[in-house]
């Protein structure tokens, strides 16, 4: 007997998921490389959260495995290790913009609209398969490509790392709702990674701001010749 | 089949032990060439090809090889230049201890044999494609070798390019070729051809002329040519031009001749116009050329051109019928590849000689070299009445078989041959009496009269081995003018393979010195000739004795209009000598006239003229530069999408992404 039914499953995936296309959004929206972080790591708890509840619901101890692994690593270790980077290089805290945040709003508004009707064919093939997918799936698509678009649009180094975060978050939320989660060694294997990415971008942001005197990248630029 | 071994060298911090190793090197190629040499000659004999498999296979075809008579006739041609060419490197190389990496020379000369051996004994085109590109960089690191030299690195690349290109459309070809017949295999293709559409047909002609063509140096191809040549070690040019090219030349007629069959006649008159281009130009750009390694690679491209004017005549006979005339063609074709490689060989291993000796190329420094190096001055000047087409050394006996074979055919019914074949003949004339002007000046002025420069001067005859391999490549040119039956015998079963008919029918051999052609006037015997030659000579001599002369030699000044000494300066120069053709083909060479005069006290008192000429070619100048041009405008356009922001990289990922995801969707 699950210690959950499938309605509040899917009630609170729903729930979960739309929280973290939310947190997205709020990327999106604000100024500030502070709560940049902690945004991120809000979402990573959310998704932390969702896998939990899928685990319990399913009993699959390898989701469980990568629900600590999310709080450990993408909720708590990550953001720390930003927050100290930026503490460190000691920059201005706003993000700068190269798309200002209205029109990246709609573009979003716009990505979400197209990542759903991307996911319906894949869902018409799923559905059969999992109930809790037919929302869960347009919003992973739509978080990897708000965090691709994140990397785009802002030109801070740390947004960067930001966006790549993002990116994994929803390429994490769409494997569970494909697959109830891919193998553990990948997942295991996609956290190590992950965590050394956010090791190294660190380490860049400090080399990108020694040499240039700035952590934004269109200085980089200068490097072309 | 053979193999060769390589050898490496360590350093040459030991010379002993590096000369050693050098010596090694080079007498194993060596010996590998003379058993290269033995293969083609029981090949020949028997009449039987060789094939061989190796255990190995890749995902797209066995490691096979195939020696047929084609492949023999080349291999032979290869070796025997190589076998020549490796005892000459013994001598030619010594002087690159402690300047070069001996070892790396040895190991890329070594290699290159052997991916030539691969190339012309292929018997599929995967393989053949391989041994093809992997020669073709082998090349490279050999132009490249002396790269503390600018024009070498230059020369270098220009190669690559042009090599690359080539290639590119020789895959094409391949692939177009494996489509419609369904295998790399030359011998399915063979069978397979009869499905090959007509228009498909003429695609892969065309692509392998293009392709080949690159490597064999026909006009507007060639440029990398004159470049290529003068940048590399001379024993490297000597293979270059003398074997390398002709891979372009076996390329062609392996595709045209022995897979596809019978084609078009538009085939074979494409190609005896580039033909007649590629030897007028060539010869006449190696008039006006005073660099003594460019002019003979200009030669190259004039016989290339001569070359194919045989395989072009061949490819237009063989589609109007006349078979026995296109045996006769192909046949006159292949037989001067094998006179080239010979006489162009020597010639370059000569001038590789001069060049070591004086450490220049320039002819106008250069003079009075008889005298300092007298061997390879006798050496030089049989390379150069043989490539001039005199009888009775070789290449008069292959440019007279063109000749014959494009006035047999001249009995065509067709109008378009009926037009071609007079104005072929009369541009092949003109090219070997261009030829022959040119050597004239190329010998000449390098070693009659006085040395122009220190260097001329103080000039020294080079070791016995580089001496040995020009002393056989001289007789080679001999004995292949001499008795051309010897090699006319073992090309005729070759041609009636590929062609199904003998050319038998229009001449006949008698004997190893004697050809007979259908008409008592225009047979020939070199012998013969040589022996009216020599008693022309000799007669006077005989008579004056005969009637009461003595022989005996008077030494006296030679006369200088009253001024007291002679003096370098004032002998012809080789811009002085190529005058009056630069007049004559003023319109073709577009040449540029400078003068500066500085004046002292009054006009009547020159002090100094200086007078330079600058040549325009065409062909880079109208084809090449508009070409490079465009190419570099396409780039600058290109290359506004690299801004070099990281934002604009992912937003193109996020742009296809978004696209793949909405067309997909």
């Amino acid at each position: 007997m699950p210690i959950i039914d499938q309605q509040t499953l899917v009630r609170s995936v729903d729930i979960l998921a739309t929280g973290i296309l939310v947190t997205a959004f709020l990327i999106i929206s604000s100024k500030s490389l502070t709560f940049y972080v902690r945004l991120f790591a809000f979402q990573s708890i959310l998704l932390g959260m969702l896998s939990l509840v899928i685990a319990v619901r399913y009993g699959e101890t390898h989701i469980l495995t990568a629900a600590v692994l999310t709080f450990v690593v993408k909720a708590f270790t990550i953001p720390l290790l930003l927050n100290k980077v930026i503490d460190r290089i000691r920059v201005r805290k706003e993000v700068d913009f190269s798309i200002n945040i209205t029109v990246s709003l709609i573009i979003c508004g716009a990505i979400v609209i197209l990542s759903n009707s991307v996911a319906q064919p894949i869902l018409q093939v799923q559905r059969a398969g999992s109930l809790f997918t037919t929302k869960v799936l347009p919003i992973s698509i739509a978080v990897m490509l708000i965090g691709l678009f994140v990397m785009i649009s802002r030109k801070k180094a740390v947004t960067q790392i930001i966006g790549l975060l993002t990116m994994e978050n929803g390429l994490f939320l769409s494997g569970l709702s494909i697959t109830h989660g891919m193998p553990l060694i990948v997942e295991v294997g996609i956290f190590f990674d992950i965590l050394v990415a956010a090791l190294i971008l660190g380490l860049f942001v400090f080399r990108i701001n020694k040499s240039f005197e700035t952590i934004d990248i269109a200085a980089m630029r200068s490097l072309r010749h | 089949m053979i193999f060769i071994p390589r050898k490496r060298l360590a350093s040459d911090s030991a010379l002993k032990v590096a000369e050693a190793g050098k010596n090694v090197g080079f007498i194993l190629s060596c010996l590998g060439s003379v058993a290269g040499l033995l293969l083609s000659f029981s090949i020949f004999l028997s009449g039987q090809s060789l094939h061989l498999e190796l255990p190995q296979t890749t995902p797209l075809g066995a490691m096979a090889f195939t020696v047929d008579q084609l492949s023999a006739f080349f291999l032979g041609t290869a070796s025997f230049l190589g076998a020549a060419i490796s005892l000459y490197s013994l001598g030619y190389t010594s002087e690159y201890f402690h300047k070069r990496h001996v070892g790396l020379f040895i190991f890329l000369y070594n290699t290159l044999f052997l991916t030539l051996v691969a190339l012309l004994s292929a018997a599929n085109f995967v393989f053949f494609l391989f041994a093809w590109e992997v020669m073709s960089f082998t090349i490279y690191f050999l132009i490249v070798f002396e790269h503390d030299d600018e024009a070498s690195r230059r020369a270098g690349f220009l190669y690559v390019v042009m090599s690359h290109v080539g290639t590119a459309i020789l895959t094409g070809m391949i692939l177009v070729f494996f489509v419609q017949a369904g295998s790399f295999d030359f011998a399915a293709l063979r069978s397979n051809a009869h499905q090959i559409t007509p228009t498909l047909k003429s695609v892969i002609f065309l692509c392998s002329f293009i392709g080949f063509g690159v490597k064999a140096g026909i006009v507007p191809l060639h440029i990398w040519l004159p470049e290529a040549h003068p940048a590399t070690p001379s024993n490297i040019s000597a293979l270059m031009s003398g074997v390398i090219i002709k891979t372009g030349i076996y390329g062609i007629v392996r595709v045209s001749f022995d897979l596809l069959g019978t084609g078009p006649m538009w085939w074979g008159i494409l190609v005896l116009a580039v033909a007649v281009v590629s030897a007028v130009l060539g010869v006449l750009y190696a008039l006006m050329e005073h660099d003594l390694k460019r002019l003979l690679a200009y030669h190259s491209i004039e016989n290339i051109g001569i070359i194919l004017m045989g395989v072009g005549a061949a490819l237009v006979f063989n589609s109007t019928g006349n078979k026995t005339v296109a045996a006769l063609a192909l046949i006159a074709g292949l037989y001067h590849v094998l006179n080239h490689a010979t006489f162009k060989g020597l010639l370059f291993l000569g001038a590789g000689s001069v060049v070591r000796a004086t450490h220049t190329r320039n002819i106008e420094e250069l003079g009075g070299l008889a005298k300092k190096l007298p061997y390879t001055s006798f050496f030089f000047l049989i390379g150069a009445v043989a490539i001039s087409a005199l009888p009775p050394l070789n290449g008069f006996i292959s440019e007279w078989l063109t000749f014959q074979a494009l006035l047999l055919g001249f009995t065509t019914a067709d109008l378009t041959v009926k037009l071609a074949i007079p104005v072929t003949v009369a541009l092949l004339a003109l090219t070997g009496a261009l030829a022959a002007a040119c050597f004239v000046k190329a010998y000449g002025i390098t070693f009659l009269g006085l040395p122009r420069s220190n260097a001329a001067d103080k000039a020294k005859e080079s070791p016995r081995s580089m001496l040995v391999a020009m002393g056989i490549l001289a007789l080679g040119c001999v004995v292949l003018g001499i008795f051309p039956g010897i090699a006319l015998s073992a090309l005729n079963p070759l041609s009636a393979s590929l062609l199904g008919a003998s050319m038998t029918n229009e001449v006949s051999l008698v004997g190893p010195t004697m050809i007979l052609s259908a008409s008592p006037s225009t047979s020939i015997a070199p012998a013969l000739m040589l022996a009216l030659l020599a008693g022309f000579a000799g007669l006077p001599i005989v008579a004056g004795i005969l009637m009461g002369g003595k022989l005996r030699t008077r030494i006296a000044k030679t006369w200088v209009c009253g001024i007291e000494t002679l003096r370098p300066r004032m002998q012809y120069t080789a811009t002085g000598f190529s005058k009056p053709i630069r007049l004559i083909f003023s319109s073709i060479y577009r040449a540029r006239h400078e003068i500066e005069i500085s004046e002292d006290v009054s006009p009547y008192f020159k002090t100094e003229i200086r007078y330079e000429v600058t040549m325009e070619h065409i062909f880079e100048e109208k084809l090449y530069k508009p070409a490079m041009r465009g190419i570099l405008s396409v780039a600058r356009f290109g290359r506004r999408i690299q801004t070099g922001h990281i934002q604009s990289y992912l937003a193109y990922i996020f742009i296809v992404l978004i696209i793949l995801l909405w067309a997909t969707g």
